[in-house]
C-alpha cells in the first residue's frame, strides 16, 4: 500500500559519537507516520529529544541512522529540486513566538520577504498578505509594528500565517502553546484546527501537555528516556495506555 | 474586601501605578485586596493585565519612571512611605519574593549554597559555616537526599525545576510571613509544576507563610489558593473564594477564562486584551463580552461586594 | 473577529522608549518593563557622566570633520605658499612657519583631511574584511570556521609596523599602499567579535525559521544576522579608526608616508628632522600632536558611547 505521507522509519540519533566515545543517544529506532489532514501527537518529559526528533523529520537535522520518507522518497536520496520542494512542503513552528521574528524588521517587511522568496509578483503581495492576516485573525496594523510591540499570542498567529504562505502539506508544531497564557492557548489551538480542516494539513504536534495532545491529536506516542527510546503504542485514542510492555518501536497507523 | 475579621497581614487599598514616558500608561487603575495570616491569595489574569506590576509595586521594585498612589499596609506600616533603607530591611526578611524564570534569578557564578546562605549572612549576620550548614538543613527539609552535595552545585548544573525549588528555599530561609510568587511555574513542565505545588503547600502548612500567588494558570491556582482575584486590563474584576469562583464564576471574563481550560474544551475568548495605554471606554472587557449591553460601552462599572464576593459588572448591580 | 475587538494589542507592560529604538519605530505605544538597577541614584549619575563624555566626543569630532571637509574656510592661506621660514607665531602666521616657509596653521587644517581619510579608509577596509570573515565563520561553522579562525590567528602574529617599513623600503610610499596594508592587518578582532555574535544569533528562532522556509544562507546572513550586529560593529569601526590614525601618525613620523600628502604625522616628522625640536619651536611640533590626540580621543569617546548603547540593548533583551 502506498500512502501519501511523511514517514519516519527506524530513526536513531546520537550526539558526539566518534572513534573515542559512543556519544549520547537521543533516541533509537523510532518509526512513525504523519498523514495529511491528521495530527500525530508526540509526548514525553522535557529535554528528552522530542524537539530533536521533530527537527530530524523536518529535515533540519540528519539522523544517525534510519530514513525519513516524504511521499515515498527517502530524504537522503533526494535531488536538489526535490529537496527544495520538500523544504517548502514541510514546515516547523517553533515554541517561542517572540523569537520567531527578527526584532529589527517590521512584520510587513518580514512577510514581503517570504513572498519574494516564493517569487510572488510585487503587485500581488498586498492581497496575499491580507489573505494571510484574515486567516490568522489579525488586524492590518500589525504589519507596521515591530515584533517587540506585539504579544505572544499575536506573534504565534503571525508565525502560523507566515508558514501558511508557503502552503505546506505538513507542519511540525514544536510546543506551540507552551510559552502562551492558558486563554491564548485556546485561541491558537482552535486556529490550528481550523487551518487543518480547511487545508488538509498534517501535523506533528510535540507537547509535554497531555491535555493539548488529547485535544488536538488523532493519535500519539510517548518518547521517554533518551537512552532507551520507549514508544508506547496506543490503540485507545482517548486515554493514555498503561501498556508499557511494548518498547523499542512504535509503528503507528491511523 | 475582608473575608475574615481581624487584622490583615497585607492590605492594599486603591493602588494605582502609572509609567511616565512618551505616553503615560496606567498599569494599575486602583486595585484593592487584602491577605490574612497564612492565607493564600491568587492574582489571576492574562499577560499584560498588571499582575506582575502589582507584585513589584508592593515590594517597591518598580523602575524610576513609575508613579505610585494608594496605600499598601503591611502589618500596619504603609510600605509606600518607607525609605529605601527601611524597605531593604523588610524585603527578604518579612516579605520574600520569587520571580519568574528561576535560572535567571540565580547568579550563575555563585554556588547554590552560597546563594542560600546569603540572606542568613546579611540579615542575621551569621557566620559563613553556620549559614551553609543551615542552608544544607533547609535543602534536606525540602526533600533533597544529598543536600551536602547540592550545596556545592552551580545553577547551570541543575534543571529549571530544581532551580525553582532552590529559589523557594532561598526566599524562605528567613521565614518571611508573606511570600510573593510571580508566575513560579512558568517555563516548567508538568512534573516540575507539581513538585513546586507540593513545596508551596508544605510552606503553607508547616511554616504558615501567607502567599500571594501570581499566575495565569488557573488549574495551578485552583489547587493552591484560598481566595482568587481575577484581573483584567489593570483592574480587579472579581474576587471570591477559590471554590466559589471555580464552581460559579460571575464575571463574564472569569467564565471565559475557565472555559478555555482543557477540561472545559479549550473554548477561547475572542479578541485580544486591550493595550494599557488606551483601554476601551466604559467596561474594559466589553469588546470581547458576549453579554454586553449599551451601558457597558458607556459607563465604567464599580467593584461591588455581595455575599463575601466582589464583582465589577453591570450584570450584578 | 469584530473590527472593534481588533485593537492593537500593545505589548505586555510598559517602559519608556529610549534612544535605542530601531530607526523609524513608532514611539507612541512601545513600553516594556525594565528591571531596576541596584542603586538608582548611582546609575543616574553614571549615565549623565557618560552622556556628557559622549556629547563632548561628538562635538570635538564634528569640529575636526568640518575642518577636513572645508579646510579653505578655516585655513588663513594655502599650505603650499611659501613665506619666510622658521618664523615664530605672529599676527600673520598664528602658528608660525615651517622650514620651507609654509604656514603651519594652514598645514594643520589641511592635514586633518589626510589623517582622517587614511584613518577611516583603513578602518573601513578592516571592518569589511573582519565582518565577512566573522559572518561566514560563525554561520557555517565546521571546517570553514576552523580554517578561517586559523588564518585569523596567523594574521594576528604578523607585526604591522615592521611589515610596512619593509614594504616602504621596496615600494614608493604612498597612501594607496598605506591604507590597504593597515586595513589588511587589523581585522582580526572584528572578525572574532562578529563570529561570536553570529554563533549566538544563529541559534535564534527567526534564523531557524528562515532556514526552515528555505531562504539562502547569503540572504539570512545579510538580512537577518547582519542588522543585529551593527551595534557591535559600529564601536569597533570607530575604535579601529582611532587606532589607524595613530598607526598612520607613527608611520608618517618615521618617514614612510606620502610626501605629497602632508598629514599631522608628517608635520611631526618634519618638525623633528628639520630642527624644530632642537630649536624648541613648540608651535611646530605641539599643534599636530595635540590634534592627533584630540581627534583620536573624540573618536574613542563616540565609540564608547555606542558601546554603552549596546549595553542598553543587551538589558532590553535584544541579545
Amino acid at each position: 500500500m502506498f500512502f501519501i505521507s511523511l514517514k519516519a522509519e527506524s530513526l536513531s540519533k546520537t550526539y558526539g559519537s566518534g572513534l573515542l566515545s559512543t556519544g549520547k543517544c537521543i533516541f533509537r529506532e523510532v518509526s512513525l507516520e504523519i498523514r495529511k489532514g491528521k495530527t500525530f501527537g508526540l509526548m514525553g518529559p522535557s529535554g528528552e529529544g522530542k524537539s530533536t526528533l521533530g527537527r530530524v523529520i523536518a529535515g533540519l537535522e540528519k539522523a544517525t541512522a534510519g530514513f525519513v520518507y516524504y511521499n515515498g522518497t527517502p530524504l537522503a536520496r533526494m535531488k536538489k529540486i526535490e529537496h527544495t520542494a520538500f523544504r517548502r512542503k514541510v514546515q516547523v513552528m517553533f515554541q517561542d513566538p517572540t523569537d520567531a521574528f527578527n526584532p529589527r524588521k517590521k512584520i510587513g517587511h518580514a512577510i514581503s520577504e517570504v513572498l519574494a522568496l516564493l517569487r510572488v509578483p510585487g503587485d500581488e503581495h498586498a492581497s496575499k498578505t491580507e489573505e494571510m492576516l484574515i486567516t490568522a485573525g489579525l488586524p492590518d496594523e500589525v504589519l507596521s509594528r515591530y515584533p517587540s510591540q506585539l504579544s505572544g499570542g499575536q506573534l504565534q498567529r503571525l508565525a502560523l500565517g507566515r508558514i501558511l504562505l508557503l502552503d505546506p502539506e505538513y507542519i511540525i508544531l514544536d510546543e506551540p502553546t507552551s510559552a502562551l497564557d492558558v486563554s491564548v492557548q485556546a485561541q491558537i489551538l482552535h486556529l490550528l484546527k481550523k487551518v487543518q480542516a480547511e487545508r488538509n494539513t498534517g501535523y506533528l504536534l510535540i507537547s509535554h501537555d497531555e491535555a493539548v495532545i488529547r485535544f488536538m491529536s488523532d493519535s500519539y506516542g510517548v518518547l521517554e528516556n533518551g537512552r532507551l527510546k520507549i514508544f508506547q503504542y496506543h490503540t485507545n485514542l482517548k486515554t493514555l495506555s498503561e501498556d508499557k510492555s511494548i518498547k523499542n518501536e512504535l509503528k503507528f497507523w491511523v | 474586601m475582608k473575608a475574615r475579621s481581624g487584622s490583615r497581614l497585607l492590605e492594599v487599598k486603591d493602588l494605582q501605578v502609572s509609567f511616565q514616558g512618551i505616553k503615560t500608561v496606567n498599569a494599575l487603575s486602583g486595585i484593592s485586596f487584602s491577605i490574612g495570616e497564612s492565607e493564600t491569595l491568587a492574582l489571576v489574569g492574562e499577560t499584560g493585565c498588571g499582575k506582575s506590576v502589582a507584585a513589584h509595586a508592593i515590594m517597591r521594585l518598580l523602575p524610576p519612571e513609575s508613579r505610585m498612589n494608594g496605600v499598601v499596609e503591611f502589618r500596619g506600616k504603609n510600605l509606600l512611605e518607607l525609605s529605601e533603607k527601611e524597605m531593604t530591611e523588610i524585603r527578604g526578611k518579612e516579605i520574600g519574593i520569587i520571580f519568574q524564570n528561576p535560572s535567571l534569578a540565580l547568579n550563575p557564578v555563585y554556588s547554590i549554597g552560597h546563594q542560600l546562605a546569603e540572606p542568613l549572612r546579611i540579615h542575621r549576620k551569621e557566620k559563613k559555616e553556620k549559614a551553609l550548614a543551615r542552608a544544607a538543613g533547609a535543602l534536606k527539609d525540602m526533600g533533597f537526599a544529598n543536600a551536602a552535595e547540592y550545596i556545592h552545585y552551580y545553577p547551570s548544573w541543575c534543571s529549571g525545576g530544581m532551580n525553582q525549588r532552590f529559589l523557594i528555599a532561598a526566599s524562605t530561609m528567613l521565614d518571611p510571613s508573606l511570600l510573593i510568587a510571580d508566575e513560579p511555574g512558568k517555563g516548567l513542565d508538568r512534573k516540575c509544576v507539581s513538585e513546586l505545588e507540593a513545596e508551596l503547600k508544605k510552606l503553607k502548612v508547616e511554616k504558615k507563610t501567607a502567599l500571594l500567588l501570581i499566575s495565569h494558570d488557573l488549574a495551578f491556582v485552583q489547587r493552591l489558593a484560598d481566595r482568587v482575584a481575577v484581573m483584567y486590563a489593570g483592574e480587579i474584576v472579581e474576587i471570591a473564594d477559590s471554590s466559589s469562583l471555580f464552581e460559579n464564576p460571575l464575571h463574564p471574563y472569569s467564565r471565559g477564562l475557565l472555559n478555555s481550560l482543557p477540561e472545559k474544551g479549550f473554548i477561547p475568548i475572542p479578541g485580544f486584551s486591550p493595550p494599557l495605554s488606551s483601554p476601551p471606554s466604559g467596561c474594559r472587557f466589553h469588546p470581547r463580552c458576549p453579554l454586553r449591553k449599551k451601558q457597558c460601552v458607556e459607563t465604567h462599572p464599580y467593584l461591588i461586594e455581595t455575599d463575601g464576593r466582589a464583582v465589577r459588572c453591570f450584570l450584578y448591580p | 473577529m469584530s473590527p472593534e475587538a481588533a485593537h492593537n494589542e500593545g505589548s505586555c507592560i510598559t517602559e519608556s522608549c529610549t534612544g535605542s529604538c530601531p530607526e523609524g519605530q513608532q514611539k507612541d505605544s512601545v513600553f516594556r518593563f525594565k528591571f531596576p538597577e541596584a542603586s538608582l541614584k548611582k546609575s543616574r549619575k553614571r549615565d549623565d557622566f557618560l552622556g556628557q563624555l559622549n556629547c563632548g566626543g561628538i562635538f570635538l569630532f564634528a569640529f575636526f570633520f568640518f575642518m577636513a571637509l572645508f579646510p579653505s574656510l578655516l585655513a588663513p592661506c594655502n599650505p603650499e605658499e611659501r613665506f619666510l621660514p622658521y618664523e615664530a607665531p605672529s599676527r600673520d602666521h598664528l602658528l608660525g612657519t615651517n622650514d620651507i616657509g609654509n604656514d603651519i596653521l594652514s598645514e594643520l587644517v589641511y592635514g586633518a583631511r589626510i589623517s582622517m581619510t587614511v584613518g577611516f579608509a583603513a578602518s573601513l577596509v578592516s571592518t569589511l574584511i573582519g565582518t565577512i570573515i566573522g559572518l561566514c565563520s560563525g554561520y557555517f561553522r565546521g571546517t570553514l570556521d576552523e580554517l578561517l579562525m586559523g588564518f585569523t590567528d596567523v594574521v594576528l602574529i604578523i607585526p604591522k609596523i615592521p611589515l610596512i617599513i619593509v614594504l616602504g623600503a621596496y615600494l614608493r610610499p604612498s597612501i594607496w599602499i598605506l591604507v590597504p596594508v593597515l586595513g589588511l592587518l587589523s581585522w582580526e578582532s572584528t572578525a572574532r567579535v562578529t563570529r561570536s555574535k553570529t554563533l549566538q544569533l544563529r541559534e535564534a528562532g527567526y534564523v531557524k525559521s528562515a532556514r526552515c522556509m528555505g531562504f539562502s544562507s547569503r540572504h539570512i546572513m545579510g538580512s537577518d544576522i547582519l542588522p543585529n550586529i551593527y551595534h557591535v560593529l559600529l564601536p569597533k569601526f570607530m575604535l579601529a579608526t582611532a587606532s589607524a590614525m595613530i598607526s598612520e601618525a607613527s608611520l608618517s613620523f618615521l618617514g614612510l608616508s606620502d610626501i605629497s600628502m602632508k598629514s599631522w604625522g608628517s608635520m611631526l616628522s618634519f618638525a623633528f628632522f628639520r630642527g624644530g625640536f632642537i630649536q624648541d619651536m613648540w608651535w611646530w611640533y605641539m599643534p599636530p600632536g595635540i590634534c592627533i590626540t584630540l581627534c583620536v580621543i573624540s573618536i574613542a569617546l563616540i565609540g564608547f558611547g555606542f558601546e554603552t548603547k549596546q549595553e542598553e540593548y543587551a538589558v532590553d533583551g535584544e541579545l
